[in-house]
């Protein structure tokens, strides 16, 4: 087909006001041919809004859309419909129009009043029915068809317009895991064999950055960020656009980083790293730290953790939060290295969490090097289990939990005792110039 | 458990043909026995059979049944003059009602949407009115009663479509304020009956409807815009198809939805006008007709739009023929027996339809 050159779409100072509300803002974005791009952002932030303009339903109130070169104002709804299609969230038909009539309304763009369908039409009928897998229900009524099957319908009238720019507006939003997988899955198909430009509206971000070569992400009509899934998704991102706490991990087959969404975060702490001062050091291991590393970082507070070995559950909750950790391989006593980075953290903490880790030989150095701050910088010891319970060091590891408390060192029985002493430290007078003590401990230690 | 494409659709058709041609048996056989007078139905086929060979066959039309000649001559009057331009007068009036509701239905996406509850025939009512209840001096009502309700019913038209430009009217919106028109028109229309007594039984006479005005001309006229209109109108068929979907994604599949609803109103208003000049008020032929060529053939638009224009023919000429039936000899208004056949018909197709869908579809 002729075309003009220029990206699939091109959207340049774009801004679209409904009456006084501004939808979207100042917004400029290109999308080259042929690339899957995942619009994301909270319900309002101008996704759809975006979706509509393309398709020329909203004027702008300034800049200009452009699809292959040629402004979306310019074109006439026939032109349109031969360069972009439409999926729409959720397109209820009334009437029980049979399948292979209601994909052949796709063709409607190349035909005059009068003309009857062609062997062509049929024929892209048959193989968009093909691509979506409902060629076996071609004469069946849509009204039969379940609600995945349906959607699917709707993806294969879009196809039959054959256009190279492809529209989705939330196509999964009421189709179970099974089919959204499969409706993305036969998208990024199409996408890849046909070359078509994809641009979807996805709520799910785990789905988006599955199949999407690109995240655009909108917050309040603006262009909050840009690029790969793995670019794009951060903790710092969810808190600030969606304000929720959430893990991020990677999946270890495709190496994407997914997200598993923990808690809505209060307006206060909407940030990561937002409190003042410097970090908390939670000391962990065997998973004990979990709950606190998360409580906190949730909280606000810039949070550091250590030293744990490898494939420790604590050292993959510090990593799903993206927390500076002190590590050391899996399976080995604490070695000189992850000592050395655990007291720079140390160093550098305003307060430290304790958590109930069991305490063996190998890593019995994690509450020795911590005897250095006591009475100097406000420790946080959780009681329970008790110190005797989880005292695999024949008496050691008790002995320095002793020495810490008696050196100073407060005992909590909760997260929540433990965010509560946190808080009545307030911000700002905390000690972070105590610096200079650990290291001249750490001369001292043996 | 769907039948094969190709059987089913064969049956479809047989059906369609048998359909077709118990409505042709309804005109051709049916509908000429009929009338205010009755006439021996040797000498109406023969009279008609003469007509229409333009004497060639039955030069002397009634020569064996006995009838007078001077009697055969009154008969071949009344069939030529009155009875075959009411019935032709129906089928034309029948097929503009039926594609204007369901050119309504489709771009209204409303099954109740028809031309009554738009008030285009209102404003017709109105014209009309007018002239019956001030008695213009000049009166010709075959000329000038067509032309006021003309008038009154495209008025109203126009006027909904000036709605419907309005840059935010929602389908919704537009059919609220046809639905308001409409009773605010027929308000007027008791205003003016109520301090003009004198008009008020003609008017009412006329309010439901019928076939009293046909002449070979004003059938002619009737054909010729109904022809036009109908015409105009089916082709919007792949248009009203993607509307069902919703006006976005017609819009998105390249249909100029707005273009597209302004002419569908304005023609829909034009043949509803059109019928309501020559008729008055027939309710429910332009309500039920596209429901029954949806139920019965398929919601198809392409389909639907012809289609209820035959079905609207057939059921008004029917319409007619029980009237006369029903009270031989007597002139009622058609309306009443449109609403007495149609009703039971329609709840049947609505009870059907039911029963399927909760059996599993057909």
């Amino acid at each position: 087909m002729d075309r003009a050159p220029g990206p699939a779409l091109a959207v340049a100072g774009l801004t679209v006001r409904y009456g006084a509300r501004t939808a979207l803002h100042r917004l400029s974005l290109d999308v080259p041919r042929g690339q899957f791009v995942a619009l994301v952002g909270p319900n309002g932030s101008g996704k759809t809004t975006l979706l509509r303009a393309v398709l020329g339903f909203v004027a702008p109130a300034e800049g200009s859309v452009a699809v292959f070169g040629r402004p979306t104002g310019a074109l006439s709804a026939l032109q349109r419909a031969r360069e972009v299609a439409w999926v729409p969230q959720d397109e209820s038909p009334r009437d029980d129009v049979r399948l292979s009539d209601y994909v052949l309304y796709g063709r409607y763009p190349y035909h005059g009043p009068l003309d009857a369908e062609t062997a062509v039409d049929r024929a892209i009928a048959e193989q968009v029915l093909r691509d979506v897998g409902l060629d076996d229900r071609a004469q069946d009524g849509i009204l039969a068809l379940s609600g995945g099957e349906r959607q699917r319908a709707v993806l294969a009238r879009a196809l039959a317009q054959t256009t190279p720019l492809l529209l989705l507006d939330e196509p999964t939003s009421h189709l179970d895991i099974a089919h959204q997988l499969d409706l993305f899955a036969r998208v990024r198909g199409l996408a890849r064999d046909r070359s078509v430009t994809v641009v979807a509206a996805i709520h799910d971000l785990n789905l988006a950055g599955r199949f999407a070569d690109r995240l655009i992400v909108l917050s309040r009509g603006q262009l909050f960020a840009d690029g790969t899934p793995a670019e794009v998704l951060s903790r710092d991102l969810l808190a600030r656009v969606w304000g929720i706490s959430a893990d991020l991990r990677r999946d270890p087959h495709t190496g994407v980083p997914y997200l598993i969404p923990q808690r809505l975060l209060t307006a206060a702490a909407a940030a990561p790293g937002e409190r003042g001062g410097g970090p908390v050091h939670v000391v962990g291991g065997g998973g004990s730290a979990s709950p606190y590393l998360r409580a906190l970082a949730d909280e606000g507070y810039r949070v550091t953790c250590g030293a744990i070995p490898l494939l420790d559950s604590d050292a993959e909750t510090a990593d799903a939060l993206s927390l500076p950790t002190a590590l050391e391989l899996p399976f080995a006593p604490l070695g000189p290295e992850a000592r050395a980075r655990h007291r720079a953290l140390l160093a550098e903490a305003r307060a430290i969490v304790v958590g109930p880790f069991p305490v063996g030989p190998s890593n019995l150095a994690n509450l020795e090097d911590l005897e250095p701050y006591a009475g100097r910088v406000p420790i946080l010891l959780v009681r329970y289990p008790p110190i005797g319970e989880r005292d695999f060091a024949a008496g050691r590891a008790a002995a320095a939990y002793e020495r810490l408390r008696a050196g100073g060192a407060r005992e909590v029985g909760s997260v929540e005792e433990a965010l509560t002493a946190l808080r009545a430290l307030g911000t700002g007078a905390l000690p972070t110039t105590a610096s200079g003590a650990p290291s001249a401990a750490l001369g001292s230690e043996g | 458990m769907a039948p094969p494409r190709e059987a089913s659709r064969f049956l479809d058709w047989v059906s369609y043909a048998l359909l077709g041609a118990i409505g042709f048996a309804l005109v051709g056989i049916l509908s000429p026995l009929l009338g205010s007078v009755l006439i021996p139905p040797r000498d109406v086929f023969q009279i008609l059979l003469h007509q229409l060979s333009g004497g060639a066959l039955f030069p002397q039309p009634c020569a064996g049944t006995g009838t007078s000649a001077r009697l055969c001559g009154a008969y071949g009057t009344i069939l030529w003059q009155i009875v075959v331009p009411q019935i032709l007068l129906a089928l034309v009036v029948g097929a503009a009602l039926g594609i204007s509701g369901g050119a309504l239905q489709g771009i209204f996406r409303n099954p109740l949407a028809d031309p009554f509850l738009l008030g285009i025939s209102s404003g017709g009512t109105i014209g009309a009115a007018l002239i019956y209840v001030y008695q213009f001096e000049i009166v010709r009502a075959d000329v000038y009663l067509p032309l006021f309700a003309f008038l009154g019913s495209i008025t109203t038209g126009l006027v909904i479509l000036g709605i419907a430009r309005g840059r935010f009217s929602s389908v919704e919106t537009l059919l609220l304020a046809g639905v308001a028109l409409a009773n605010l028109l027929s308000a007027i229309l008791s205003l003016i009956l109520l301090y003009n007594p004198a008009g008020s039984v003609q008017v009412t006479f006329w309010l439901l409807g019928g076939l009293g005005l046909a002449t070979w001309s004003i059938d002619g006229i009737a054909f010729g815009a109904v022809l036009v209109i109908g015409t105009l109108l089916a082709l919007h068929g792949r248009e009203l198809n993607l509307i069902q979907l919703g006006n976005d994604v017609a819009q998105s599949a390249g249909v100029d939805a707005r273009s597209v609803r302004l002419r569908v109103i304005l023609l829909a208003s034009m043949a509803t006008a059109v019928a309501v000049a020559f008729t008055g008020i027939i309710g429910f032929v332009g309500l039920v007709s596209p429901h029954i060529v949806r139920r019965i053939a398929r919601p198809d638009y392409r389909v639907v739009l012809p289609g209820a224009a035959i079905v609207g023919a057939v059921f008004l000429l029917a319409a007619r023929d029980v009237s006369y039936l029903a009270f031989p000899g007597s002139v009622l208004p058609l309306g009443i027996f449109t609403a007495f056949a149609g009703v039971p018909f329609f709840l049947y197709l609505l009870y059907r339809q039911r029963r399927s869908t909760t059996m599993g579809g057909l």
